[in-house]
């Protein structure tokens, strides 16, 4: 081979090594865009579901300033207006267009194609010079957005092992937990989810242990040794601050991992419906669970929080829905007629009760009386269906009407007799049917006893506790008069 | 078509060849042993937990266990073999009785390539399959997720055997390149860190400074960024259909192609004027 041709090869080698680089280099600048979409998108996701959902958390800061600079580009762009369903006249909370298309995973494609596209460019650029900055609330675990913000550590290197490091860091909490060491425990948690934030039952078993086990042995704290708590408005002992501990665990990890449906159920069924009996809220997050991919039993928790929260129409469509939907699962079919009756019952009452009151409110005899017949049939049919459910809670709500009936007739006591002993019968009734009896003892001006009073109090969030506002103290206490004052 | 099938033929039973050497190597062997031993090992490690609460963490802990022992692992064993198999023929002289036949250079890098290839995909696969026969016991359903990771996995491999390849063309023994290549992984690792010297130069405001930081910017646009693989990692654990891993993976497939082809194209300028 002659020198030229050697030198013509070498060339042609070279050229083609330079020619794989400048390739390279292109996809290196192409995956590097990708990774920062990314980074972007995962963002979006975290303050739509912020946003959307978790109102108390709201603060006008870089992140607010920056989605809301998203939400005015996005108003723009007619493939993204087009995915806002119809504005819902019942909802009044003011929620950005962005955020509406990120509570539907379905459009998940096309908020990835917003987040990479050349109109989110400058919003991107400014969203990585935030980040570098550590100023963004919601990117500070997003793990691509954490690797383009570099630093000088070996971050970089053990990224694909922080994973690993996460499941060791478990064990120990998983050690600290069966020698009772709780506190311990809590800061490892948010170790491990801080090392991996997909770590979905991280979150949820140290929800559980925040909420269950931790406080498994811990009395109820009495009201004059709670404290206020500014952040969720309520005065808290030991106890219950352990309740919104979990709760802001698992808030955590939605706003992570805002598609995961098991996040949404453990907040909404085990903390809010189980823990705080707070049925709105066990609502909207059991609510959010039955929007992703879930369980079989996920719909069912919701219906049942729909009915406690007096929402029986709602409760009533989705287990007639349900049951038509698996008519070969012997659970559902066995379940949900049940809770069908229970809500139709619930129903009629409620109506009934509308009907006597418009009633007692109308002005024409005749009226009056066409109303109080429409009321008492509905009133017999509700105890008809009551009738056929045939279990205690049927009976119980039975029991509830001859009282209601009692109290109708004026004869109060007797309606205070019967309750005080079906309470006992029908224990699935028991605090409803004591809050019967104060409502009718209110009503008749029969004395409360001193239990019934405290319960009263407590009902009506008259307490007092140390490091309460000036004016929330004022509101309570006059409330507290009020109460006194009426018995 | 003749031509080219005769052309291939020969790399074909140089990888086969390099193939059959390479498997049996001992080391090779240890290290094969040793990551089946931690990925079947990892399933033992969910008896430290607690066995009365039912949860996912047993399977979280096999599949970060083992895609980390596979990363690991496998690119030791990528490491070691495409160190190995060039200057181990020169080592036993195998070398001058294969290029005194009527084989081109290129033909005998690329089969020896290949060869290395070949011995990293099964090993590769081995590991895969006993990491996805574990997940499929205990989860019951076919982790497809898994291969994909696995499928990336590979091509990271293919860009830090191509440029352990061209070390070793340039050496005379297998330490060099092997010592080379553990020093690519790490730094392929630590590419954003160049990221991080371009934001922080010019803060100083000397000249000196800013021809770092544009130096830095050049490098992390030129060099291999192993970081971008770590969707591996990330696509076990996480959710099916997540938008960014459907464009990520083929691009990140096409990027293992393209630096795999660049480091070839280096071990061939180094092999092509070297005297054996």
């Amino acid at each position: 081979m002659s020198a030229l041709s050697k030198n013509i090869q070498r060339t042609i080698i070279i050229a083609f090594i330079i020619g794989t680089l400048a390739i390279g280099a292109v996809l290196n600048l192409h995956l590097r865009h990708l990774r920062q979409s990314e980074a972007f998108y995962r963002w979006i996701l975290a303050f739509a579901v912020n946003e959307r959902l978790f109102q108390e958390d709201r603060a006008v800061d870089a992140d607010f300033d920056l989605f809301y600079q998203c939400a005015e580009v996005v108003d723009t762009l007619p493939e993204m207006t087009g995915l806002i369903p119809p504005k819902d006249e019942s909802n009044t909370a003011p929620i950005s267009a962005l955020s509406v298309i990120a509570s539907d995973y379905t459009h998940d494609k096309e908020l990835w194609n917003f987040a990479r596209s050349k109109e989110a460019a400058p919003l991107r650029e400014e969203f990585l010079s935030l980040v570098r900055e550590r100023k963004l609330r919601f990117a500070q675990d997003i793990q691509y957005a954490e690797a383009q913000a570099g630093g000088v550590n070996l971050f970089n290197f053990f990224f694909g092992f922080r994973k690993v490091a996460a499941n060791f860091v478990w064990l120990e909490v998983d050690r600290y937990w069966h020698q009772g060491n709780t506190y311990r425990m809590i800061t490892l948690m948010r170790t491990c989810v801080a090392l991996d934030p997909q770590f979905i039952d991280a979150y949820l078993i140290g929800a559980w242990h925040l909420a269950y086990n931790a406080t498994a042995r811990m009395p109820d704290t009495p009201w004059p040794l709670r404290e206020w708590h500014a952040k969720y408005e309520k005065c808290l002992g030991e106890k219950e601050r352990f309740y919104y501990v979990a709760v802001d665990f698992l808030k955590d990890g939605i706003r992570k991992n805002s598609r995961n449906s098991k996040l949404y159920f453990d907040l909404g069924f085990s903390i809010y419906k189980q823990k705080l009996k707070d049925y709105p809220n066990a609502v909207k997050y059991l609510a959010e669970a039955v929007h992703f991919p879930h369980e079989q039993y996920v719909p069912r928790q919701l219906f049942l929080c729909l009915e406690l929260n007096g929402q029986y129409e709602e409760s009533l469509v989705g287990w007639k829905d349900y049951a038509a939907r698996y008519p070969d699962n012997p659970v559902v079919q066995e379940v949900a007629p049940r809770f069908i009756a229970r809500n139709e019952g619930f129903i009629l009452e409620k109506l009934a009760s509308n009907l006597r009151k418009k009633a007692r409110e109308a002005g024409d005899q005749e009226e009056a009386e066409r109303l109080n017949n429409e009321a008492s049939d509905l009133w017999e049919q509700a105890r008809a269906v009551w009738s056929s459910i045939n279990d205690p809670f049927g009976e119980g709500r039975k029991m509830r009407m001859e009282a209601l009936d009692m109290r109708e007739e004026g004869r109060h006591l007797e309606a205070v007799a019967y309750l005080d002993k079906a309470r006992w019968e029908a224990s699935d009734l028991f605090d409803d049917f004591s809050n019967l009896i104060i409502e009718i003892k209110q009503e008749a001006g029969i004395p409360l006893t001193i239990s019934e009073k405290k319960a009263v109090i407590r009902e009506s969030e008259a307490g007092i506790c140390a490091g309460m506002p000036e004016d929330e103290i004022e509101k309570r206490s006059q409330a507290a008069q009020e109460l006194d004052a009426a018995n | 078509m003749n031509r080219i099938f005769s052309f291939f033929s020969g790399p074909a039973s140089i990888a086969m060849y390099t193939y059959r050497e390479g498997i049996r190597k001992k080391v090779l062997i240890g290290f094969l042993v040793l990551s089946l031993l931690v990925i079947f090992g990892s399933s033992f490690i969910s008896s430290f937990l607690d066995p009365t609460t039912e949860t996912d963490i047993n399977l979280k802990l096999i599949k970060d266990i083992c895609v980390t022992a596979i990363a690991i692992f496998g690119a030791l064993i990528t490491i070691y073999i495409s160190a190995s198999v060039v200057p181990g023929e020169v080592e036993n002289k195998v070398i001058y009785t294969i290029l005194s036949k009527p084989v081109r250079r290129i033909q005998y890098l690329m089969g020896k390539f290949l060869g290395a290839q070949l011995i990293i995909i099964v090993n590769l696969l081995l590991m895969g399959m006993l990491f996805f026969m574990a997940l499929y016991l205990r989860q019951g359903v076919m982790p497809t997720l898994l291969l994909w990771s696995l499928l990336l996995t590979y091509f990271q491999f293919v860009i830090i055997s191509a440029f352990t390849f061209a070390l070793s063309c340039a050496a005379s023994s297998p330490l060099v390149p092997t010592v080379g290549g553990l020093f690519l992984y790490i730094t392929g690792n630590l590419t954003e860190y160049l990221k991080d010297v371009e934001h922080r130069a010019g803060q100083t405001g000397q000249m000196l400074d800013k021809i770092i930081g544009d130096i830095a910017s050049g490098l992390y646009a030129i060099l291999p960024n192993l970081q971008n693989f770590s969707l591996s990692t990330q696509i076990v654990t996480g959710q099916p259909n997540d938008p960014p891993a459907d464009v990520l993976i083929p691009n990140l497939i096409l990027y293992g192609m393209v630096y795999g082809l660049a480091g070839f194209a280096c071990a061939y300028l180094v092999f092509w004027r070297k005297e054996v």
